[in-house]
């Protein structure tokens, strides 16, 4: 058994991957000796024969000629005579790869032959033992290397570099000279950062000698100081835990959202709608109605008018009942600094712009002044969450039971859209999300309700005829 | 501005100095040219046209014409510069700073550590330098690298008309002792000079080109050479910073280290041989101070390790070009 | 005789001052106590003082690695060269020169020089300011029979004559340069002084241990480059009492030879014999003029002893005025 040897894909050069049979020397079953020509194995690069090691028999032929084999992959089998027929399928057919990374089949597999002793090369040209050394252990071809060193000699610099793979430079091209801050006494870098940052040098003390303007002076206008750091290693400043028992509202909010995201079982519907026409509109109609109705008061009318089209989504859970209502009660939420409020506006669908402007201020200062009642906190139909003034794009807010369903609002953004006559065009966009609670609110029915939605606020004329 | 000869710029700034200063004092063979000769002072008016007129006008105790005796000129411009003057001594070939080198190394440029800081020795010892005119190996040499390397002198290379009369005021005025080299190839360059008082301060880099791949660094005429490296290069979308030294000694290594933390890819173009000299010098400071921000070894452009030989093709083959530079830099950018 | 007795008193002092320098220094060398190279004066102090009793300090003088004496006699500190020679951020040269490179330029002392015959150039450069200025001021260099046979001094001596610069071109042949003796070195017939009167110069001989004759000699040779007739020259015949730098063995010397110098040849011996028998001066006053000089040296060295030590943050300070 230890006499059958594996005859595998051989590696010549590093970046040998796989192999080509172009002929075979020995058929089946017969014997060769040491220094026999084997096969052709063919390359992208070369086209070489592999001479036999040690005299043996090829017992079991495995690769065809002309098909392509990855590195390592099993192409023969050899054993001497007195070995079975079955002892050489059985080795062939368990034969696994050293490899590991190798598949299966044809292009694949096994580093085979016993642990592979380093290739010696053979050359006359000038080259150090180090150079030598890594060419032999990863078989690099020394012929297309120039050497660097002293009349020609290769250095292992060389070697190391013929085994990397070509470059791929990412080219940052030319830069601005700034030769209009000549005048300045400045470094060459510190002129072209003052520029790129519309720095003006003229105010600007150099540290450098004779008073140059270096690049950390011009850097110490472009952003703030960084904390002078001591020398030595980073060591953590302490950071013991500031113990708070959270208050009575901290304490409603954690209870009913921890409740919230166990119990309901939350989906998410997205979508970005124009709001162009919205804040075109929103500047005369605000000047009209005499009041700053804020992106939130227009889209708090939207959502009412919306959910009294859309009942479905207009409703509390309660246990197994679903409760629904012809009106919009619409919770807002609001920060303040004892934690996340969410006061309701009664009636949003029939209330006009402007009142809506007007009651949502004064239950935001209700809220932020810690003034609102118990009926200013109770019931609600649905809540609208708005975080766009904090910069946030787009975020999903948790349902506020017994409510079905929240809208979380982003920032107004400007995106390049195809307009209607094909061009590009900026636009402002907003981000919705609507989280609904599956027990009581479908899909379809989210998606219609946002549908409906989008049409208001894509159409905000449509806002006021109801108030007409 | 005004556009001038390099070679003009020299002489103006003489005349403007000698004119604005009474203790600045010329001397150095042929500097008035003629002297002894039927055809009398100013006759040729200095090999270089450097020194024309500055007889007639300032008269022959502060415009000597010296007998051809470079260790002596450049001996007395140590004298006078010791007694109070502003020496301005021609030693008409940098070539022949062999002959007067005990004068310069071993006198003016340590006069003032020698006395323990209490003399100094504004003298300026002016030399034309470089290759490109087919005068082989005794006056064609740069002899920067040599000079750079000796404390106590500082080393100037102006490349450009405009930097002739920034850095030659400043050396006039300078109270070290100044070596000033003027590249006899760029004489016969023209540039815009600005008007009226303009001084460049040594130490202070010029930066011709800019980018942000690779950063060559050159002096005297590499920098034409390197600007028409970095411009081909630009074509390619490959961008240059490509830095004039101006003075090799002081040497701006700030503008050096800046840029190549940008780039991090180092050309160092330079018209002596590498071995000792400044291109290595350039590459060990990178090497040694910015190690982090290479992506590529440091290139050096320079002549080999030989004499200058004589023979257009032989010296077209000695010295640096914008192709060598080229390919130096693509180097740089392939490696792996 | 010209000199009164203050002047021939202070010309004693000054060659006193120079050998009692020296002695001192030639001991403490001995104790191993003062680091570097020192080449003594020894044995020619009657020139650079006979010289330099005419010079005031707007009057230049650039000196040889044996330069200590130059030095004292145009007016350097002693105690400030004696911190010098022991390495002292108090010396004259801040600790950064030692005994080659003893300058004082505020007394007209452009520098002792490590570099034989590199003086002589200075001086020229210093002579053509001085011809600028236009006030008869002079610039001596002292050369000694090495330094004559360099080529820097021939460059020199020719550029004074053809910039008709008011330099001053003085030899001491002092009979040995380094270890070579002149006979065998100066090859125009042991006659250095003949070299500058090639080049045009008028030149001057004179006994060099004889203060009075060198006083006398140089009194004429400056009237004449004062007058504006350009660069003279004179050799002084002088001698070395010490070896070329301290610890040379001197194996050079002939049978005797320092005995006898010493002997016959040394000036001060000379010049209170001379001044003594013309009853120019009492030999106790002499006396008590040593006694006051050997008090100086004694100052000098405790002084030197005492003084501050460079640390290595001045190895940087002075190479330039202002380098970035």
């Amino acid at each position: 058994m230890s006499d059958i040897r594996p005859f595998t894909m051989p590696k010549w050069g590093i970046e040998m991957t796989e192999g080509t049979i172009s002929e075979w020397m020995v058929e089946e079953g017969q014997a060769f000796s040491k220094g026999d020509l084997l096969c052709l194995i063919e390359t992208d690069k070369i086209t070489n024969e592999v001479e036999a090691e040690f005299d043996s028999v090829l017992r079991k032929r495995i690769a065809d000629v002309g098909a392509t084999y990855a590195v390592g992959t099993l192409l023969g089998v050899f054993a001497p005579e007195e070995a079975s027929d079955e002892d050489v399928e059985a080795f062939a057919g368990g034969y696994k790869a050293a490899d590991a990374s190798g598949s299966a089949g044809k292009k694949s597999a096994p580093q085979a032959q016993a642990p592979e002793e380093t290739p010696v090369i053979q050359t006359n040209r000038a080259i150090s033992p180090e150079a030598l050394k890594f060419a032999q252990e990863h078989g690099i071809d020394l012929d297309p290397i120039i050497g660097s060193g002293r009349a020609g000699r290769i250095t292992y610099q060389d070697v190391y570099q013929a085994s990397l793979p070509a470059a791929q430079p990412v080219l940052k091209g030319t830069a601005d000279l700034a030769i209009e801050l000549d005048a300045f006494f400045a470094s060459p870098l510190a002129k072209r950062l003052a520029k790129l940052n519309g720095i003006d040098l003229a105010g600007v003390q150099g540290t450098g000698p004779k008073g140059r303007i270096r690049k950390d002076d011009v850097l110490a206008l472009i952003k703030p100081a960084a904390p002078a750091l001591a020398a030595g290693p980073f060591s953590p400043s302490p950071n013991p835990a500031k113990v708070q028992r959270m208050d009575r509202i901290r304490k409603v909010v954690a209870r009913r959202l921890t409740q919230s995201k166990q119990d309901i079982p939350h989906f998410y519907l997205r979508m970005t709608v124009s709001v162009e026409a919205l804040l075109a509109l929103r500047k005369t109609a605000n000047l009209v109605l005499g009041v700053k109705a804020s992106i939130n008061d227009y889209l708090l009318k939207a959502c009412g008018m919306a959910l009294a089209k859309h009942p479905a989504v207009n409703i509390q859970v309660h246990g197994e009942a679903i409760h629904s209502f012809d009106h919009a009660d619409i919770s807002v939420a609001v920060a303040t600094q004892s934690g996340l409020i969410t006061p309701i506006l009664r009636g949003v669908d029939e209330m006009r712009i402007e009142q809506i402007a007007l009651a949502s201020r004064d239950l935001i200062e209700r809220a932020q002044a810690g003034k609102l009642g118990h009926a200013d906190l109770e019931g609600g139909t649905f809540s609208l969450s708005n975080l766009g003034m904090f910069g946030i794009d787009q975020f999903d807010a948790i349902i506020n039971p017994p409510q079905g369903a929240i809208l979380a609002v982003g920032g107004v953004k400007r995106a390049l859209v195809e307009a209607d006559d094909g061009e590009a065009a900026f636009e402002s966009q907003l981000a919705l999300a609507l989280s609904c609670d599956h027990r009581a609110i479908d899909g379809a029915v989210g998606a219609s309700f946002m549908a409906t939605l989008r049409g208001f606020i894509e159409q905000p004329e449509t806002l006021f005829e109801h108030s007409c | 501005m005004a556009t001038m000869l390099y070679r003009d710029a020299v002489l103006q700034t003489l005349h403007a100095e000698m004119e604005r200063d009474e203790s600045v004092v010329v001397l150095g063979e042929d500097l008035v040219g003629g002297m002894g000769t039927a055809g009398g002072p100013e006759a040729i008016g200095g090999i270089w046209g450097t020194s024309v007129g500055l007889f007639d006008k300032f008269g022959k105790d502060r415009v000597i014409d010296t007998p051809i005796s470079e260790c002596a000129i450049v001996g007395a411009a140590g004298g006078l510069a010791l007694a109070g003057k502003r020496p301005v001594a021609e030693l008409m070939f940098a070539d022949f700073i062999g002959v007067s080198l005990d004068q310069i190394w071993n006198q003016i440029g340590k006069f003032r550590y020698m006395f323990g800081g209490k003399s100094k020795c504004p003298a300026v010892i002016r030399m034309a330098y470089g290759a490109g005119f087919n005068a082989a190996a005794q006056h064609s040499q740069s002899v920067h690298q040599m000079l750079s390397g000796m404390p106590g002198l500082k080393v100037v290379m102006p490349s450009t008309p405009a930097d002739v009369k920034g850095l030659f005021t400043q050396a006039i005025r300078d109270d070290d002792p100044v070596i000033f080299l003027e590249h006899k190839a760029l004489y016969g360059v023209e540039g815009e000079v600005p008007d009226g008082e303009h001084l460049v301060p040594f130490g202070h880099a010029r930066l011709s080109r800019a980018g942000e791949d690779v950063t060559i660094v050159a002096t005297g005429m590499m920098v034409g050479m390197a600007e028409a490296a970095a411009d081909s290069l630009a074509e390619e979308g490959i961008g240059c910073d490509v830095l004039d030294l101006r003075t090799t000694s002081p040497m701006d290594e700030e503008a050096i280290l800046d840029s190549v933390e940008v780039t991090g890819r180092l050309v160092v173009v330079d018209e002596a041989p590498a071995r000792c000299g400044l291109a290595r010098d350039v590459s060990a400071l990178v090497s040694e101070l910015a190690f982090a921000s290479l992506k590529a070894p440091p290139q050096a452009v320079t002549p080999p390790h030989t004499p200058i030989p004589f023979a257009r093709e032989l010296e077209s083959a000695y010295l640096p070009s914008p192709d060598k530079i080229v390919a130096a830099v693509q180097k740089t950018l392939n490696w792996r | 005789m010209q000199l009164s007795r203050d002047a021939l008193l202070q010309a004693y002092r000054q060659m006193r001052t120079i050998r009692a320098f020296e002695e001192r220094l030639h001991d403490e060398i001995m104790k191993g106590e003062i680091a570097g190279f020192t080449h003594l004066y020894c044995g020619q102090e009657a020139v650079a003082v006979g010289v330099c009793e005419h010079l005031d300090h707007e009057d230049m003088i650039v000196s040889t690695h044996r330069g200590h004496g130059h030095c004292i006699a145009k007016g350097c500190d002693v105690v400030g060269m004696m911190k010098e020679i022991w390495g002292s951020t108090e010396g004259l040269c801040n600790g950064k020169g030692g005994s080659m490179h003893i300058a004082d330029k505020d007394v007209g002392m452009l520098g002792a020089n490590g570099i034989v015959g590199a003086g002589a150039p200075i001086a020229v450069g210093a002579a053509m300011s001085a011809k600028l200025d236009g006030k008869g001021k002079v610039s001596i260099a002292f050369s000694g029979d090495g330094a004559c046979n360099q080529g820097t001094t021939f460059e020199a001596m020719n550029m004074a004559v053809v910039t008709n610069a008011p330099a001053i071109f003085v030899f001491e042949n002092n009979k040995y340069s380094e270890h070579t003796g002149f006979e065998y070195a100066v090859g125009t017939n042991n006659d250095i002084v003949s070299r500058a009167e090639a080049f045009g110069m008028k030149v001057w001989r004179a006994d060099g241990c004889d203060f009075f004759e060198v006083y006398e000699t140089m009194r004429d040779v400056l009237e004449h480059v004062r007058g504006g007739n350009g660069p003279a020259a004179v050799e002084f015949d002088t001698e070395r009492f010490y070896g070329h730098f301290e610890g040379d063995p001197q194996r050079y010397r002939g049978e005797g030879e320092l005995d006898r110098l010493w002997a016959e040849r040394d000036c001060i011996k000379i010049f209170r014999q001379r001044a003594t028998e013309a009853s120019l001066l009492k030999s106790d006053e002499l006396d008590g003029v040593d006694e006051e000089v050997l008090a100086l040296i004694d100052k000098a060295v405790d002084d030197s002893r005492a003084a501050p030590r460079p640390t290595p943050e001045d190895v940087q300070r002075d190479v330039y005025i202002d380098y970035f």
